[in-house]
């Protein structure tokens, strides 16, 4: 345990000389839709960046993609669709979690009271009746929002290895986020088990992928230049999450 | 897995972008203009004497006539460009506006109506409020999909010119997408030079000529 918090310690750390390393690109942010446009955002990981998009998008391409259209023709969509409500119930911890560190105490409530209704009524989370019937809609809460509410600024943009774009802060909150999962603790740690969480991981990635089979192939035609599009698409995102968490009570 | 949504979401910008839909009448409220354009738009696409494949060049020509004249390229050009725009002579900034309308209109349109022949039956469009400041307003539209219980947010970016509320910018689930595309263009520029990016967008229209948009 120690362990594991000297490493988050020394990650925010980090996250912190980011912080002070684009500070000023990030009050530049602002001015996007204006006439003047900020310069191109510091970009210090790119080359890193780079390779690990090219090692994602492969990923892709030769298993994350084929696993998920065999997938896809053995189970029907509405099965699917319920497998990813299933993940999302059982992934509360971090939610709620945040949510509390969040001081967003009705949210909290909401997690919970989300969680009880679907994991009993809704068969373990397959079915969203808390949203149907109750009018409960699902939520978000993730520690890399939990950070940017206590001031931390995302620091320079970051692509992860199978999880695909981030920043220094938010691959900070992956990892607490990960971290705050029960299982990882009710857990033995044995081969087996770990290879059963990598599965979990896996299976939650091939049914959202499952879900999206068509959407975006080709997507090179899209843009001109790629990188930059997932990186901007990535770091809009981001903000507005965040934005969402401030403005929420 | 953040990337397969991004893209798809990515996608799904610039599916808005081709789709424009504006109708510049005087009397219009920004609201109005998105709602009456989006109607007539899909009155197209839905008319009985356009269904089929082989009709799928007169749908994205008749498409692309309700669509073109009506929003403002040299506005999203402009922006997209931004700080690089001033240094532009207006020879350039014509031939720019030109390249980038051809580009997304070309890259867009026949992966539009493929995606709306299989799914305009299956989804809503909802107008949900509208906000004017001075000559600049936002509308906050959502696509409804009931099969799946989802909404994804489409809100569009106006300004007015002569009377005329035109778009400049369309946001898909946060996603702006005039900075999209100056996010990109700005890192072409900034490792090489302007007529790098043209460059380039001359050699993906060249290359979108040469393949088919995937179905």
């Amino acid at each position: 345990m120690l362990k594991k918090l000297a490493v988050v310690v020394s990650i925010v750390g980090i996250v912190q000389a980011g912080f002070f390393l684009t500070r000023a690109q990030a009050q530049m942010g602002s001015a996007g839709q204006d006439e003047v446009a900020p310069q191109p955002i510091a970009d210090p990981f790119e080359p890193f960046n780079q390779a690990m998009l090219s090692f994602n998008l492969k990923l892709d391409e030769y298993i994350l993609h084929p696993v998920a259209s065999g997938y896809a023709a053995i189970l029907p969509l509405g099965a699917r669709q319920g497998v990813g409500r299933f993940f999302h119930n059982i992934n509360i911890a971090p939610r709620l979690g945040n949510k509390l560190l969040q001081m967003k105490l009705v949210g909290a409530g909401k997690e919970v009271g989300r969680f009880v209704i679907n994991t009993t009524l809704g068969g373990l989370g397959f079915f969203d009746v808390a949203d149907s019937w109750f009018g409960l809609e699902a939520g978000h809460a993730d520690f890399g929002q939990t950070l940017a509410q206590y001031g931390i600024s995302p620091g320079p943009y970051l692509v992860l290895p199978f999880f695909g774009p981030s920043t220094v802060r938010d691959a900070v909150g992956l990892s607490v986020d990960g971290a705050m999962q029960p299982m990882n603790y009710l857990l033995p740690t044995y081969p087996e088990t770990i290879a059963a969480r990598g599965g979990w991981v896996m299976g939650n990635a091939v049914n959202f992928r499952s879900l999206n089979l068509e959407l975006f192939e080709n997507v090179d035609r899209f843009s001109v230049d790629l990188y930059g599009a997932v990186q901007d698409g990535y770091l809009q995102q981001r903000e507005r999450v965040v934005q969402d968490a401030l403005a929420e009570q | 897995m953040q990337l397969p949504r991004l893209l798809f979401l990515l996608t799904l910008c610039g599916l808005t972008l081709f789709f424009l839909p504006i109708r510049g009448l005087t009397t219009d409220s920004p609201l109005e203009a998105v709602r009456s354009t989006t109607n007539r738009v899909v009155l197209v696409l839905k008319a009985p004497e356009n269904q089929g494949p082989h009709l799928r060049e007169k749908r994205i020509k008749q498409v692309s006539e309700i669509v073109r004249p009506l929003f403002d390229r040299r506005e999203v050009a402009r922006r997209t460009l931004g700080v690089y725009w001033r240094d532009r002579t207006e020879e350039q900034r014509e031939e720019f506006i030109e390249i980038f309308t051809e580009l997304i209109e070309k890259s867009y349109g026949e992966t539009f109506d493929k995606q709306a022949e299989k799914y305009l039956d299956q989804v809503e469009f909802l107008y949900d409020q509208e906000t004017i400041d001075g000559n600049f307003a936002e509308v906050n539209t959502r696509i409804f999909v009931p099969s799946q219980n989802k909404h994804f947010s489409i809100n569009y970016r106006l300004h007015q010119v002569d009377g005329q509320w035109l778009i400049y910018d369309v946001v898909v689930e946060n996603i702006s997408m005039v900075r999209n595309f100056r996010t990109q263009f700005y890192r072409i520029i900034g490792k090489s030079s302007y007529e790098e990016l043209v460059r380039k967008l001359q050699a993906k229209l060249r290359q979108m000529a040469a393949t088919r948009s995937p179905s």
